[in-house]
């Protein structure tokens, strides 16, 4: 268990940069997650930790200590692929079994603790089954009992579930969520899904082309994004982004004119979760252009003078039908600076437009 | 829903039975061709060997191809027959059950006709090993011969000497250049493959002259050493091929798990590439087994003479004599590669040209 802290990181291969320079910090026994599209450094950010790429500028700490030339195995660090990378020539037990191989651990201590590790994530019926004779979940289960077998200092998981159905996900999310509690090993979970991060993890790393977007709790992500890229990046159906400028407290675009408070002024966007608009109030004119059922709630098309809205509204029967015309109102809204992507803090539409 | 589209093309109902019955008609006269194609086109091949076969077991001196005849006599109708059980038997246990007994009449019938004419006597050479002085005096083409057991021992020195460096060189060169970025990477594999097209009789000269500097014209090394920088361009590609397979997470995570660099080639890399060592190590040995052009060339002395040349030079000088023995000592030349192909064949057979890719 330790405090893992990056000052100033980056990777960088010829031209390309994956990881700018980066600064964080993860307490001891915290579960953080990164989140972040394709391709935007998270599996890059978590090699380094486990030691398998040399940053190219900046130090790694763990509990103080640099340990940016501590080669990968002497890191004790668990990691789970996202391939899983189990042996194939080798048994489920063995494969658990190969981490205490290089630790000097007698030999039934080491079969009890492999055995230990297995009824941990319930393969304990799979020990003398080679991994190709494992479904998708049992093999991340495998990886998972071979990555806490030596009990890590520091836990990393890339993209862990990204194979198995939704249940099966569900499933393991908790499961993961329980261990590491009970462990209270440090961990960082990377993923591109946002459920995952938010419903997993204490902190959630938003990053994007390499640098960190925003550190925060799910709430902190999803209410105060500190950016455009976050906003839309969170949350399912994304953000309505509505361009338009603010000038003398009012939110201009196209014909329409809405009160603004705060301190915006220039090009801005303004941000419209879809569950923030109301059908039915309020005097802004929409028409329904489409809707998608899906069970609990319903996701409406709309078309306004803002231009191609979807909002959501909770109800098993969706109370407009397509090419109704009906008033909609804005409960919550977020204003960003066009430019720089910014979040205007304390800027926003006068409540109840 | 299926039926209606079907209806609105065809007018009446198809008769399914007749259907079937012309699918599987087809299947069967496709079958048929196959197997026809299959045995025509192995005839030429077979044949040959079938003939060196019998005659080493039973030829005497003086060309006779009887005991040839008989036996296609027997295996021809035991063939055709064979091709009848698998046509008309659906049953899988009853067409085992009938195949075996086709082999059990068909070895039973070849004892019989065949039995009387076999005998060992063209195996001599085996035991006496200054057969060849004995049939033809010192003055043939070969000079004094050595005994078989020589030419054997050095043939499969070479072989296997040769196979072990070529697995191991080409092994180490194919994981360093499937995981290494370097500098005049590309054009090196480039090189390889272009060093592979070049035919080895090319290059007879230069080599036997490099041999000469080098000291070792008339050695085995020298004739190893030959043969291993010919076949280690393609060895190292395929090598290259099989490593690029195997995911590099597999020694990344290797590597985390607290084993070094050369831990994780030797316990996690390895065992992936092993149907990989395994055909090159089959097709270097045969290679060496086979050398011909180069023992020819670069050897002299008598104690040096590998199978081949000991083949080469007992045709030669005994052939009108006594070809059967020749015939023999073709068998016992080809015993090892049988004996191999029959050993790996099952791993080979697993191989997928999936595994070789750029
Ligand atoms: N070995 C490498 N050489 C050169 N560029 C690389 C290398 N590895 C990664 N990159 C680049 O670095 C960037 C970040 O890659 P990384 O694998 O960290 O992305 P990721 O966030 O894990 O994406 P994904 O969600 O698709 O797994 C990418 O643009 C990638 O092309
Ligand atoms: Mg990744």
């Amino acid at each position: 268990m330790s405090r893992i802290e990056l000052r100033q990181v980056s990777k960088r291969w010829g031209d390309v940069t994956a990881v700018e320079p980066t600064d964080l910090v993860i307490e001891d026994g915290e579960f953080v997650a990164i989140l972040g599209p394709s391709g935007c450094g998270k599996s890059t950010t978590l090699f380094m930790l486990a030691g398998i790429y040399v940053p190219s500028e900046g130090e790694i700490r763990f509990d103080k200590a640099v340990v940016n030339e501590v080669e990968a195995r002497d890191r004790n660090v668990g990691i789970v692929f996202q391939s899983y990378a189990l042996y194939p020539h080798m048994t489920v037990r063995d494969n658990i079994l190969f981490p205490l191989r290089f630790k000097k651990i007698p030999q039934h201590e080491a079969q009890f603790r492999a055995t230990a590790a297995a009824a941990l994530v319930r393969v304990e019926e799979l020990l003398e089954r080679k991994p190709g004779q494992l479904s998708g979940g049992q093999q991340q289960r495998v990886a998972l009992a071979r990555a806490l077998v030596k009990e890590p200092q520091l836990l990393l998981l890339d993209e862990p579930l990204s194979n198995l159905d939704a249940s099966l996900r569900m499933t393991m999310r908790s499961e993961i969520r329980a261990l590491q509690r009970k462990l209270g090993v440090t961990t960082i979970l990377v993923t591109h899904d946002q459920i995952e991060a938010t419903t997993m993890a204490d902190r959630v790393i938003c990053m994007s082309k390499g640098r960190i977007e925003q550190i925060g709790s799910a709430d902190d992500l999803y209410h105060r994004p500190d950016s455009l890229f976050v906003a839309s990046f969170i949350g399912s159906p994304p953000i309505n982004r509505i361009e338009g400028r603010a000038e003398g407290g009012r939110f201009l675009a196209g014909t329409i004119a809405l009160p603004l408070r705060g301190a915006a002024a220039g090009d801005v966007v303004l941000g419209v979760r879809p569950e923030a608009l109301r059908l039915g109030e309020g005097d802004l004119s929409a028409m329904v252009t489409d809707i998608e059922p899906h069970g609990r709630e319903a996701i409406y098309h709309l078309t306004t003078p803002l231009g191609e809205l979807r909002a959501l509204e909770a109800g098993a029967t969706p109370r407009f039908a397509v090419g109704a015309r009906l008033p909609v109102a804005i409960a919550s809204s977020l204003v960003f600076d066009r430019i720089s992507g910014r979040r205007v803090a304390g800027a926003t539409l006068e409540a109840g437009i | 829903m299926e039926t209606r589209a079907f209806a609105s093309t065809s007018p009446q109902r198809p008769d399914w039975q007749a259907l079937a019955d012309k699918a599987r008609s087809r299947r069967r006269a496709t079958n048929a061709f196959l197997y026809t194609v299959l045995i025509l086109g192995s005839l030429p091949i077979v044949v040959p060997y079938l003939w060196l076969f019998t005659v080493a077991f039973s030829g005497r001196a003086g060309a006779s191809t009887t005991v040839l005849w008989l036996t296609l006599a027997i295996l021809m109708p035991a063939l055709l027959g064979w091709l009848g059980l698998r046509a008309s038997i659906e049953d899988p246990r009853r067409l085992r059950h009938a195949e075996w007994l086709l082999a059990a009449a068909t070895l039973a019938a070849l004892a019989a006709v065949t039995g009387p004419h076999l005998h060992a006597d063209n195996w001599r050479f085996l035991w006496i090993s200054d057969i060849a002085n004995r049939l033809k005096g010192e003055t043939g083409t070969g000079g004094r011969y050595p005994s078989v057991w020589t030419a054997f021992g050095n043939s499969l020195f070479i072989a296997l000497v040769q196979m072990t460096l070529v697995v191991a060189v080409s092994t180490f060169a194919g994981y360093y250049l499937s995981r290494f970025e370097f500098r005049g990477r590309a054009s090196y594999l480039r090189g390889l493959l272009i060093l592979h097209a070049f035919p080895a009789m090319t290059l007879i000269i230069p080599i036997f002259l490099l041999t000469y500097w080098v000291g070792l014209l008339d050695t085995l090394t020298g004739v190893i050493l030959v043969v291993v920088a010919l076949e280690l361009p393609f060895a190292i590609f395929v090598m290259k091929g099989f490593f690029d397979a195997v995911p590099w997470d597999i020694e990344m995570s290797g590597m985390v798990d607290g084993a070094s660099r050369r831990q994780a080639f030797f316990m996690l890399l390895l065992p992936q590439v092993k149907v990989g060592m395994l055909a090159v190590a089959v097709f270097a040995f045969l290679r060496g087994w086979e050398e011909y052009v180069f023992v020819r060339t670069l050897l002299f002395q008598k104690s040096n003479w590998t199978m081949s040349l000991y083949l080469f030079f007992m045709s030669e000088d005994v052939m009108g004599t006594d070809y059967a023995m020749v015939s023999a000592i073709g068998v016992f030349y080809v015993l090892p590669s049988i004996v191999l192909y029959a050993l790996s064949q099952k791993y080979l057979t697993q191989m997928t040209i999936g595994g070789i890719k750029g």
